[in-house]
């Protein structure tokens, strides 16, 4: 039996393929695009093909993330909140607090020894501090968004980004590009201002941190600037699993395989 | 236009009245009376008066005065849908987007001419001062009075007779602009009048926290503070026993389906006054039930008819969104233990500093007793300050979570 987890962000569309056993088969990463169900349909392709497994062998499937409704195959919809700590609960058990910056969306969850949720915050209605928010950025400073994670290196000045807006902010980095500060320095900036933002988000759901282990996920978890800046925001080390953007895609899965096997 | 709407939303619940006069129709009883105030006050031929929120409606109505607190406006207009038109009218006038869009759309309608010239104002320094702000506009704009009655923060017996004597000088202020004095033997019948609703609602609320609640969905939603306009009146009495019956009839007949209550919800602020899908998702969904909102709750005490301006003095005073934030932490533990709520949802309206200015504390004392609060942020007028799909996932992700926790009670 296999188990399917599908997670529609607004930047990417995951999928995780688990066996009964609730190990991992193989996982998928796409661009989600303009087109949601094509970009579901090659993801689910894609993970497939790599597992060498067919769909009609999927025993049942759950989505997630923003498109959940969108996935017709699907068991049953659950948020993107339950599905990231179910995936980061079997992935680093212990984690207590959880951050997950996607596409448009931050969320801090904080988790019980069990891994349930017993608190979330998620991001106001700005997009400031998310994926988005560093492809703009990306955008404004004509680099590759992959380049970005990297390009802090060696920033001294402790530039800040002011703008609590991601319109406002890619103004204020165009400007700060025109006064000819180095690259470095403004993305550190930004890195900074993603934590503050980040940080904030956590202290509203634990307040005191000391106790409680630390995991990321989502695709801003793979640009390292932001993890290393968020880490000195907090002044905690900061665990990433291995593909941190599969973490929701992965809890869905799990989720799918449980309720199964509940109802079996 | 906004005239028309209210005779529309007349002719249109008279019909659904007669059609079905038997039914479960305190809600649309209660409408009915929303509307006939509406019409009355955009009608133009009564006395009116523009009024904070927690103005002492018996005594004006005692007096002939059509009175109405100003946020009534606002919230029609989002009801209808219509109230964008008019808070943009008020951003393009130059206030800033992040003042409380209930005082926004106030301004945008006195902008475009659709609010009525009251005969004078009576506006109330409690519960924001917001509102206090906009009715010193409105007063400037239609050259009209304004009295302010300043609600001091404790309940003292100094601070009662303090604001008792403000009401006696209101009364004065009253009677020199309509020539009419307030005739004893009214005042005394509107406080018995106000007496009785506050029993009879009180029994409403009892039934309401009947398990499963017969006051689900929108049925009861925002009824007590549109209530309050009428104060005084055999109206009330008769909008309360509606609710009353209609509880009682539902609980003795088992109308109420269980399996729709899994989890029941208290709400804090109003909630949403557009069409929004938020009953539908939390009922269809996850069988989750709104059976309380803070503002549906009375907790003042009967006034004494020998001496009813300290009453009202007290009524007002003791109003859990005046003075500091403790009395409204245990009006919501007490409301949560009554009505055996698992989770609470905050609407924390935009702009509401008043409202949302404690959220930590609210948040902090609830979850002591077990009840986790989900804080939506959301506006509760502008429908452009409301993504559905991030309150859908906010709301989705607090079920789920209700769902893996022991239940307080």
């Amino acid at each position: 039996m296999y188990f399917m987890g599908i997670d529609i962000g607004s930047l990417s569309c995951d999928v995780a393929l688990i066996d009964d056993n609730m190990n991992i088969i193989a996982t998928s990463v796409i661009p989600t695009g303009a087109r949601n169900i094509e970009a579901i349909e090659n993801a689910k392709k894609l993970a497939l093909s790599e597992a060498g497994v067919m769909e009609s062998d999927i025993t049942a499937t759950v989505s997630t993330g923003y498109g959940r409704r969108r996935v017709n195959t699907r068991l049953e919809s659950v948020t993107e909140i339950t599905c990231h700590a179910r995936g980061m609960n079997s992935l680093l058990e212990g984690t207590r607090v959880l951050i997950d910056i996607g596409g448009q969306d931050s969320k801090a969850i904080f988790l019980g020894k069990n891994g349930q949720v017993l608190d979330f915050a998620m991001n106001d209605k700005c997009a400031a501090g998310t994926g988005r928010f560093l492809e703009a950025m990306a955008r404004a400073l004509q680099v590759d968004i992959e380049q970005l994670s990297k390009l802090d290196y060696g920033a001294k000045k402790n530039l800040t980004i002011s703008s609590m807006c991601t319109v406002f902010a890619e103004s204020e980095v165009v400007s700060l590009v025109a006064e000819g500060i180095e690259v470095n320095e403004i993305v550190s900036g930004l890195n900074r201002s993603i934590a503050t933002r980040t940080s904030s988000l956590i202290k509203r759901i634990c307040p005191d941190l000391k106790d409680f282990s630390i995991a990321m996920s989502g695709g801003v978890a793979n640009n390292s600037g932001v993890v290393r800046a968020l880490s000195k925001a907090l002044e905690r080390d900061i665990i990433i699993p291995p593909k941190p953007d599969t973490v929701g895609a992965l809890g869905a899965a799990i989720i799918a395989g449980e309720h199964w096997l509940a109802k079996k | 236009m906004i005239l028309k709407h209210f005779e529309n939303m007349i002719s249109g619940i008279e019909a659904k009245l007669k059609k079905n006069p038997e039914g479960t129709n305190a809600r649309k009883k209660f409408a009915l009376e929303i509307a006939r105030l509406g019409k009355k006050i955009y009608s133009g031929g009564e006395r009116i008066a523009w009024c904070g929120v927690i103005a002492p409606f018996d005594l004006l109505n005692a007096m002939g005065v059509t009175s109405c607190f100003i946020e009534f406006v606002s919230s029609n207009l989002a009801s209808t849908g219509s109230v964008e038109k008019f808070l943009e009218s008020a951003e393009h006038s130059g206030y800033a987007i992040d003042i409380c869009s209930y005082h926004r759309a106030v301004l945008g309608a006195t902008i475009k001419n659709q609010m009525p010239m009251p005969d004078f104002m009576i506006a109330t320094t409690a519960p924001c001062t917001g509102g206090l702000a906009v009715m010193e506009v409105l007063a400037k704009k239609f050259n009209r009075e304004l009295f302010v009655l300043d609600i001091p923060q404790d309940e003292s017996d100094k601070n009662i007779r303090y604001l008792a004597t403000q009401i006696e000088n209101m009364i004065d202020f009253v009677a020199d602009r309509t020539g009419k004095p307030l005739d004893p033997s009214r005042l005394r019948k509107a406080v018995e009048n106000t007496n009785e609703t506050r029993k009879i609602l009180k029994e409403v609320f009892s039934l309401a926290q009947h398990i499963p609640s017969p006051a689900k969905g929108r049925i009861f939603s925002g009824v007590v503070p549109a209530l309050n306009l009428f104060l005084g009146t055999d109206t009330t009495i008769k909008i309360a026993k509606a609710f009353r019956d209609e509880f009682k009839n539902i609980i003795d007949d088992n109308k109420v389906d269980i399996s729709n209550e899994k989890f029941r919800l208290m709400w804090l602020q109003s909630r949403p006054q557009f069409k929004t899908t938020i009953e539908q998702i939390l009922e269809k969904q996850y069988k989750a039930a709104i059976v309380v909102e803070e503002l549906n709750d009375i907790t003042w005490e009967p006034i004494d008819p020998e001496n009813p301006y300290d009453g009202m003095a007290r009524r007002m005073i003791s109003s859990p969104l005046n003075g500091d934030i403790k009395k409204r932490i245990e009006q919501f533990k007490n409301l949560a233990q009554d009505y055996r709520i698992h989770g609470a949802i905050n609407s924390c309206h935009w702009g509401c500093r008043q409202g949302t200015g404690a959220r930590g504390l609210i948040t902090e004392s609830l979850k002591e007793i077990g009840v986790p609060v989900l804080n939506l942020e959301v506006d509760v007028i502008d429908p452009r300050n409301f993504a559905q799909g991030q309150i859908n996932t906010r709301l989705e992700a607090f079920m789920e979570m209700l769902g893996t926790r022991p239940s307080p009670w």
